[in-house]
């Protein structure tokens, strides 16, 4: 217990959630090398990488049409500012990727909000930053969503979302607060048997 | 992690960052592991005291890794343009009369004056149009590079600094050698320090040295 007492007080830690969903997730194993659910602790200064080689990149999806490293995240401080922001770059020379409605190009980099859908092919990733006090390090977290995420299913939304939890579009559809049904989360275990 | 550049990409003109370096006390040892050409793919360049850099200074206020030169395109624009971050926990970097800490980034002009850990770096950016792959020329200078006002700050220095181009402007200074110490060789010879001559025409003032480490 004295040690708990006296030890240095805990900084929180940036986080990034990573909602995905592609149309063909089920039958294809694209992201079965990625690790749902569980936070991945990383020093601040690395340069992200996602793709198809698992030898550059962090996060890996097994498909051939996906580039060999599709797009970075890395890390930054705004002047003036106590928080870190993220910011992403295309690193695909064949796929332009779309950040909300705006289009970066090979090399083309953009400030990510605390909030945006990023699209490339068929690929939906929806980021979502919580800040943290830690200059040191970040958490990125996956999440898969069992359905589209784009405007046909109440994409962006207009209500707020959990802070905790993981997402679901069940919490978008009605006016007044409802319990949610479990039915309605993925069961990522599930999921992953039928992969 | 650097990549050859394919061959149709190899009849495009490299982009070429020509950078002197200059130690106050240590001099040209400072610079003994620094090549005279370093060709680098798009991904950041790695300057610091490590040995997974891809520019290694042996130098002891130096963060393994110090500072990324950052190639990148802005929206619009077919030629790379370069973000400086500082990388180090410890120490800060001077960009350009910014003092930048830990993870803090500017893009870069087409000239930069640039301090840390003592050194004095001047970096000029000179286009190209592959975006395989850029080129450093390396030189080491015998005479600083940033003047060290021992005036209190004027709207004088101030006035100076503001001449520089805006970052991604692509306006190239007639020739960034004419800010420079001018050394007697080309840029092309082994890196070697050159004799002592020739007239500083612009300097821009150093920080303090509370801002340099």
């Amino acid at each position: 217990m004295s040690s708990f007492e006296d030890a240095d007080t805990e900084e929180t830690v940036t986080c990034l959630q990573i909602t995905v969903y592609h149309p063909g997730q089920l039958q294809s194993g694209i992201f079965q090398s990625i690790r749902f659910c569980s936070r991945d602790k990383l020093p601040s200064s690395e340069v992200v990488k996602f793709g198809r080689n698992s030898n550059i990149c962090r996060y890996t999806f097994q498909d051939k049409q996906v580039s060999r490293v599709q797009f970075s995240l890395q890390l930054f401080k705004q002047f003036n500012s106590s928080v870190l922001s993220f910011e992403i770059k295309n690193m695909s020379k064949k796929a332009n990727l779309i950040m909300d409605s705006r289009e970066l190009g090979y090399l083309n980099k953009m400030d990510l909000p605390y909030k945006c859908m990023i699209r490339f092919g068929e690929y939906q990733f929806l980021m979502e930053k919580e800040d943290g006090e830690s200059l040191e390090f970040f958490e990125i977290q996956f999440i898969l969503s069992p359905r589209s995420l784009l405007q046909e299913n109440n994409w962006p939304p207009h209500r707020p979302i959990p802070k905790y939890g993981i997402y679901s579009l069940s919490s978008f559809q009605s006016s007044s607060p409802t319990e949610m049904d479990e039915n309605e989360l993925m069961n990522t275990e599930s999921l992953r048997e039928e992969m | 992690m650097f990549h050859l550049p394919s061959p149709s990409s190899m009849e495009k003109p490299l982009t070429v960052l020509r950078v002197s370096l200059y130690h106050p006390t240590l001099g040209p040892s400072a610079f003994a592991n620094v090549p005279p050409r370093l060709q680098h793919d798009t991904s950041p360049l790695l300057l610091g005291r490590g040995r997974d850099t891809h520019l290694q200074l042996q130098l002891p206020h130096l963060s393994r890794r110090h500072l990324s030169l950052e190639p990148y395109l802005e929206k619009g624009s077919a030629l790379l343009a370069f973000c400086l971050k500082t990388l180090s926990h410890k120490g800060c970097v001077w960009v350009n009369g910014l003092t930048l800490r830990y993870l803090e980034q500017v893009p870069l002009s087409t000239v930069n004056r640039v301090s840390f850990s003592g050194i004095q770096m001047l970096l000029c950016v000179e286009e190209g149009t592959s975006l395989e792959a850029f080129v450093c020329y390396f030189h080491v200078s015998p005479s600083p590079l940033i003047y060290r006002s021992e005036a209190e700050e004027t709207d004088e220095w101030e006035d100076v600094s503001q001449e520089q181009p805006p970052p991604g402007s692509g306006q190239q200074t007639p020739g960034c050698l004419g800010f420079l110490h001018v050394p007697s060789q080309t840029w092309d010879s082994p890196l070697q320090p050159s004799p002592g001559g020739g007239t500083e025409i612009q300097l821009q003032r150093e920080p303090p040295d509370g801002a340099l480490y």
